[in-house]
């Protein structure tokens, strides 16, 4: 009997040092440093990024960096999880503004700042300040995101009389009528996710009309939501679907499948961000049947007309956590990582990358033609901007508005009302 | 042997897993009770706000929606599930020819994954090329078809269906499992008796498997109470809040806007009120079953 009572007890703390004791290191002297990231898919640049590592990893005996990859779709949430129980990863991929500021506000990442200088001179201050949260730097990004792209088939366009993409929401409007009246189903939206509408369309036409000072202006109480410029951009929503811009099932395909519908020929246009360049160029037989635009103006409007809503891309970010010499071994790897020879590659990946580098004849047109819009200035993603709460009210708002459920007026003024509860 | 004797062996054996019970079950919903008495986003200091989060949730237009969205998966899987499985295994129990068969079609969505069902029937759903309008259209009903998951009106009903048939499967083993044990003599003796079939199945059948009847239907509440993956797959939550239920609205609560201590009391509420729930079911049906 004592020698089962011992066998269970002893059974049972060796199961619980099992539990307890995975975390050691794994020994060979050198420092060992996980990374989390989304690197799932099989696009070109991830394996750009996959491959800087692997390279790094082979050049530097004494620094191991061991990779985690997670489905984009999930990784936000196990990140926040995660954080909650202080049970980061050493470096995480992360996304600027508001998706990062709980996690730097919450002292879970350690400031950039001591070495932020190395990066100065090649990425514009305005797209580092994207990762800068009270003054701290965060994380380096790798890219440039722009959310508000319209992507179309020329030769559907040809169809409707149309040789050049409308430069104003009027025609835009009228080019729209055309296609329906040729059976053509004029934009493929995907928002069962909810987030298209409101970061895809709303952050471009949003700016169109109010300017892009507004956003922050109305954080900081200096204006407010119910703004008829702003209730104006929502309403833009509210026609196209009422002139049957988007598909009819908009709100049950995600954002992925509508891609799908486009490349497939099945719709004449699609509204993406950048990150559908690589995917549609090389979904399609022939590149240059298809075009890009910037979005139209709106008359009335308030903004540059000029310019699309874009945010600084992903980057990594450090646990605070990290002792004095895996800090060392973290900065040497940024520096390497976040280095010309990752922004040429990702400009050949067709990445809009923040860094300036010349482009040679090969490159396509349509990204060519996408990377310039960047040079007229950013406005706000509303998403990287505003609170998770305001993010969550926007984006099913907007997805009531296209239902009928709500009107742009009540929309506008609920985010009011959440704003001014918050704090 | 008698150093311990009988009880001591049974608390050795039982310790290890009641431990891993504490650990991970017990300890954790004391721990939701704790932080629902929080504002915590997470991450920084958490600030004791009292009663304030259940205050503020049951003001919340948005949760007293997705308690009434489950509401209906309850009723709809109590009504639906149950009386069907059973029907089914009545049918499946008069020794037919190919009941294995029938078996296994009708356990085949227990064992196949959430996911895979509900992309599935997302599919069939779509409102362009989904199976289910094309169907309609192709026997000259266009006017039935729906979008189905696309509008407010129908996404409710459609993902109900799909949850239906996706556990009666479940229960159809259960009873199939409790009408097997049910003696032939008795039926023989009431058959002799000259009761009718009608007679036999609702006199003698049903009251000899009532109490896994019972069970199922609790089974089924709590399960219903719970349901999370199929709804976050086929329309998570929406369009516009249309197929919210109580523990996606948990989730989104707690992890997309980052309100630990909120998404915490709306747990509680599930906690209560699908113990209230079971309380009341099994007090109606006459049988204890805590």
């Amino acid at each position: 009997m004592k020698k089962l009572l011992s066998l269970t007890v002893g059974l049972f703390f060796m199961f619980i040092a099992a539990c307890s004791g995975g975390e050691e290191a794994s020994g060979n002297g050198g420092i060992e440093l996980t990374l989390w990231n989304d690197w799932t898919e099989d696009r070109p640049e991830n394996t750009v990024y996959k491959d800087i590592i692997k390279q790094f990893n082979e050049e530097h005996e004494d620094i191991t960096i061991k990779m985690e990859s997670i489905p984009h779709d999930q990784y936000e949430t196990k990140l926040r999880t995660q954080a909650a129980g202080k049970q980061l990863p050493d470096m995480m991929r992360v996304w600027p503004g508001a998706r990062t500021a709980p996690l730097a506000e919450g002292g879970v990442l350690l400031p950039l700042n001591s070495i932020v200088d190395n990066w100065k001179d090649i990425i514009p201050d305005e797209i580092l300040q994207d990762y800068a949260i009270n003054g701290n730097y965060y994380a380096i990004p790798s890219n440039i995101s722009e959310t508000s792209l319209i992507f179309y088939h020329k030769d559907k366009l040809k169809e409707a009389g149309y040789e050049q993409f409308p430069s104003t929401y009027e025609e835009l409007k009228k080019l729209i009528g055309m296609l329906n009246d040729n059976k053509e189903t004029p934009i493929s939206l995907g928002n069962k996710s909810v987030w298209p509408l409101q970061s895809i369309y709303i952050s471009t036409i949003a700016d169109r009309y109010t300017g892009s000072d507004f956003l922050g202006n109305v954080l900081s109480k200096e204006e407010t939501f119910e703004n008829d410029q702003f209730i104006n951009a929502l309403t833009v929503i509210k026609e196209l679907t009422e002139i049957q811009a988007f598909n009819e099932d908009m709100n049950t395909i995600d954002e992925a499948q509508a891609r799908s519908e486009f490349i497939n020929g099945t719709t004449a246009m699609h509204l993406a961000g950048s990150w559908a360049i690589g995917p549609i160029l090389e979904g399609v037989d022939d590149p240059d049947s298809i075009g890009v635009a910037a979005f139209p103006s709106f008359a009335g409007g308030e903004g540059d007309p000029s310019k699309i809503a874009g945010v600084a891309g992903g980057g990594i970010a450090l646990n605070s956590e990290l002792n004095d010499e895996e800090k060392e071994a973290a900065f040497t790897f940024l520096k390497y990582f976040y280095a010309e020879d990752l922004y040429q590659q990702l400009a050949q990946a067709n990445i809009i990358v923040p860094a300036d580098i010349p482009m040679d004849d090969d490159v396509p047109r349509l990204f060519q033609k996408a990377n310039r819009f960047a040079q007229n200035g950013l406005a706000p993603v509303y998403d990287a901007t505003l609170t998770p709460d305001l993010t969550d009210m926007i984006n099913n708002g907007l997805q009531s508005i296209t239902l009928d459920e709500k009107t742009p007026e009540a929309l506008a003024k609920e985010m009011q009302a959440l704003l001014e509860e918050g704090n | 042997m008698h150093l311990l004797g009988k009880k001591g062996i049974i608390i050795i054996g039982l310790l290890p897993a009641l431990l891993f019970y504490i650990l991970f079950a017990i300890y954790p919903i004391i721990q939701s009770f704790y932080y629902s008495f929080m504002q915590w986003d997470g991450f920084s200091e958490m600030t004791f706000v009292g009663l304030d989060n259940f205050k503020e949730l049951f003001q919340d237009s948005l949760f007293w929606n997705s308690v009434k969205n489950n509401i209906y998966v309850v009723i709809a899987s109590v009504l639906g599930q149950i009386p069907i499985a059973l029907l089914i295994a009545l049918l499946l129990n008069r020794k037919l020819k190919g009941v294995r068969f029938f078996r296994t079609i009708g356990f085949l969505p227990v064992v196949l994954s959430t996911v895979v069902i509900s992309l599935t029937w997302s599919l069939m759903y779509n409102s362009k090329n989904g199976m289910i309008n094309q169907l309609l259209q192709s026997i000259g009903l266009r006017e039935l078809a729906q979008n189905w998951l696309g509008d407010p009106q129908w996404a409710m009903i459609a993902v109900l269906v799909t949850v239906i048939w996706q556990f009666v499967g479940l229960y159809l083993i259960i009873f199939l499992a409790a009408l097997q044990n049910v003696p032939d003599e008795v039926i023989e003796a009431a058959k002799m008796d000259g009761a009718s079939e009608w007679a036999t199945t609702w006199k003698i059948t049903i009251p000899m498997i009532w109490d896994t009847i019972i069970v199922a239907i609790i089974l089924c509440i709590s399960g219903s109470l719970k349901t999370f993956d199929l709804i976050y797959v086929m329309t998570n939550g929406g369009p516009s809040h249309s197929t919210d239920v109580m523990a996606l609205y948990m989730f989104q609560e707690t992890f997309s806007q980052l309100n630990y201590g909120y998404g915490s009391a709306v747990s509680v509420f599930i906690f209560f009120f699908s113990l209230i729930l079971i309380f009341i079911v099994t007090k109606v049906l006459g049988k204890k079953m805590i």
